[in-house]
């Protein structure tokens, strides 16, 4: 098998003393779709936002496409292609739609190519195009969270990191996202996504791991993660099988 | 468009119809202050608030002046005047790659007092406390008849010339890949960077560009007022007027603090300063106050709707 794109080993990162994760390690392959699930506090915003070099990282290392990247600032791993797309949407609420998806296309790289990607995201989000001129903060939430994919999708990553996509989203619009994000992991970029969509992130999941408490408590492909009794328990202690 | 036309040509009538030149030189100092309330909206546009643009006025001045004294036409030595505000400009703004928001406008306080100080002690070079004079006046223009480019009239074209390329420079650099990635940095620099935007690489681009403006004021005015002293130009009123008449005229506007720095200055200096020379300075502290107060969005929010 070849080399993975991204690796994690033994990560550790704590805020204010506390630690929140204890030693992760894992792994993304190019062209794969990876999950990360696991309760509520588990450290999966967290474990995101350390690969994206938002949160200094206090122990372990990151490798990207063969280089140490932990450490690095923010700005210079996007360059290198890794893209995070935050909980919560987080877009530019006085900016224009347009403006937004500019915004995302900024790198060189991704600006020589912004036309193209620009059609592209326009034919998997055609709402976006109808109102390109909308203040970001005039619309829906369903369409914030696809500007906010959108956005990451102009960077032209080569590592789409998705924390919580399908939060606050309709369920209508939560199947054309999962698929979505399904033809970018085989084509545009590969995936490695976070979230409490339990079921719908495992069924989309080439690979996915169960994080619990910090730690890595179970990997394996999505699908046979989902029928895992210990995922059963960690997730829902009591009550019945995740639903999607 | 036309409205445009309408006042550039209005600007250009008060030495043609007989302004006395008095009026004429409190136009050009109006002219200046709205090239400096701009340049420091330019910097406040990408959410950085200097409380000490006089250090760039000031670096201006004095590269103009010594570059004037040494024998170089005044043209040139205005921009050499530009260039040493620019190098004094990349050194302060390395530390806002660390500071922002309140730290960084004491910085740049203290920063215009340390300039202050240099100027005042390295006596060989910058005259001392006593600074610098016999500079010369701003040269006459072969092409242009005597009367349009002689003494006041002349500083008048001239800062009306830099004031209409400093709102250019705003107006371009709102529509410009500059203008996005510095809202996008005002906002939210960590997000930002999410999507590979270094902010320290726009945040210094604006204060470069930001001192490039100011000090070519800062250069255009020793050659209007002939003398430079570090009291004068390094002091703290051209600190804060430019910065009361932009938050006056409206934080990130483009034509806001030139309307506030014509009105203020105009008003302070003509109507004042002749009934009550002590309080001729009051306008700007109240412009502060009710921006504080009463109006958030400056002038600029009284004209269009307001964006959140």
């Amino acid at each position: 098998m070849s080399a993975p794109l991204l690796s994690v080993r033994d990560l550790t990162v704590g805020y204010a003393g506390q630690l929140v994760l204890r030693g992760v390690s894992l792994e993304a392959r190019a062209g794969r779709f990876t999950a990360v699930v696991g309760p509520s506090g588990a450290g999966k915003s967290t474990l995101l936002r350390a690969i994206a070099g938002a949160l200094a990282v206090a122990g372990g290392e990151i490798t990207f496409d063969g280089r140490r990247v932990d450490g690095a600032p923010a700005w210079e791993l996007a360059a290198r292609g890794i893209v995070l797309v935050p909980e919560g949407r987080h877009l530019w609420a006085p900016l224009s739609v347009r403006e937004n998806l500019e915004l995302g296309a900024f790198l060189p790289r991704a600006r020589a190519a912004q036309d193209e990607t620009l059609r592209v995201v326009y034919t998997l989000f055609p709402a976006l195009e109808e109102r390109q001129d909308a203040r970001a903060g005039a619309l829906s939430g369903g369409e914030q969270q696809m500007l906010a994919l959108a956005r990451g999708l102009m960077a032209r990553p080569r590592m789409l990191c998705l924390d919580d996509p399908f939060l606050g989203l309709a369920p209508a619009i939560t199947h054309r996202f999962g698929a979505a994000l399904r033809d970018i992991a085989r084509g545009a970029a590969s995936v490695l996504a976070a979230g409490q969509h339990v079921g719908r992130l495992l069924r989309l999941a080439d690979d996915a791991y169960l994080l619990d408490e910090g730690r890595v408590v179970l990997a394996g492909p999505g699908v046979a993660l989902l029928g895992n009794e210990r995922l059963r328990r960690t997730l829902l202690p009591l009550g019945p099988a995740p639903q999607p | 468009m036309r409205g445009a036309a309408l006042v550039a040509t209005l600007a250009l009538l008060p030495p043609l119809i007989g302004f006395h030149p008095y009026y004429v030189y409190v136009l050009s100092t109006a002219f200046l202050f709205a090239t400096l309330a701009t340049a420091w909206n330019l910097l406040a546009y990408g959410g950085q608030i200097s409380f000490g643009h006089a250090a760039f006025f000031g670096l201006g001045a004095y590269g103009a002046a010594l570059t004037s004294l040494a024998g170089v036409s005044p043209w040139a030595a205005i921009a050499a005047g530009g260039a040493v505000a620019v190098a004094g400009a990349l050194l302060i703004g390395a530390a806002a790659a660390r500071l922002g928001g309140a730290a960084l406008a004491l910085a740049t306080l203290a920063y215009a007092e340390l300039w202050r100080g240099i100027a005042q002690n390295w006596t060989a070079v910058s005259g001392g406390g006593a600074g610098l004079v016999g500079i010369p006046p701003l040269p006459t223009l072969a092409a242009v008849p005597l009367d349009l480019t002689r003494g006041h009239t002349g500083s008048y074209y001239v800062s009306l010339a830099v004031l209409a390329a400093a709102l250019g420079v705003f107006g371009l650099m709102t529509r410009s890949r500059l203008g996005l990635a510095l809202r996008a940095v005002r906002e939210a620099a960590d997000r930002a960077a999410l999507l590979g935007i270094r902010p320290i690489t726009w945040k210094l681009a604006s204060f470069a560009l930001s001192a490039l403006l100011t000090g070519l004021a800062g250069g255009l005015y020793v050659h209007m007022v002939r003398v430079v002293e570090p009291d004068l130009v390094f002091g703290r009123f051209f600190s804060i007027v430019p910065l009361v008449m932009a938050m006056f005229g409206g934080l990130h506007s483009v034509l806001g603090p030139t309307l506030a720095a014509l009105g203020l200055h105009l008003f302070s200096e003509l109507l004042l300063h002749p009934v009550a020379p002590a309080l001729h300075q009051l306008p700007y502290a109240v412009a502060l106050i009710v921006v504080i107060l009463y109006l958030p969005g400056g002038l600029a929010s009284l004209a269009k709707a307001p964006r959140d």
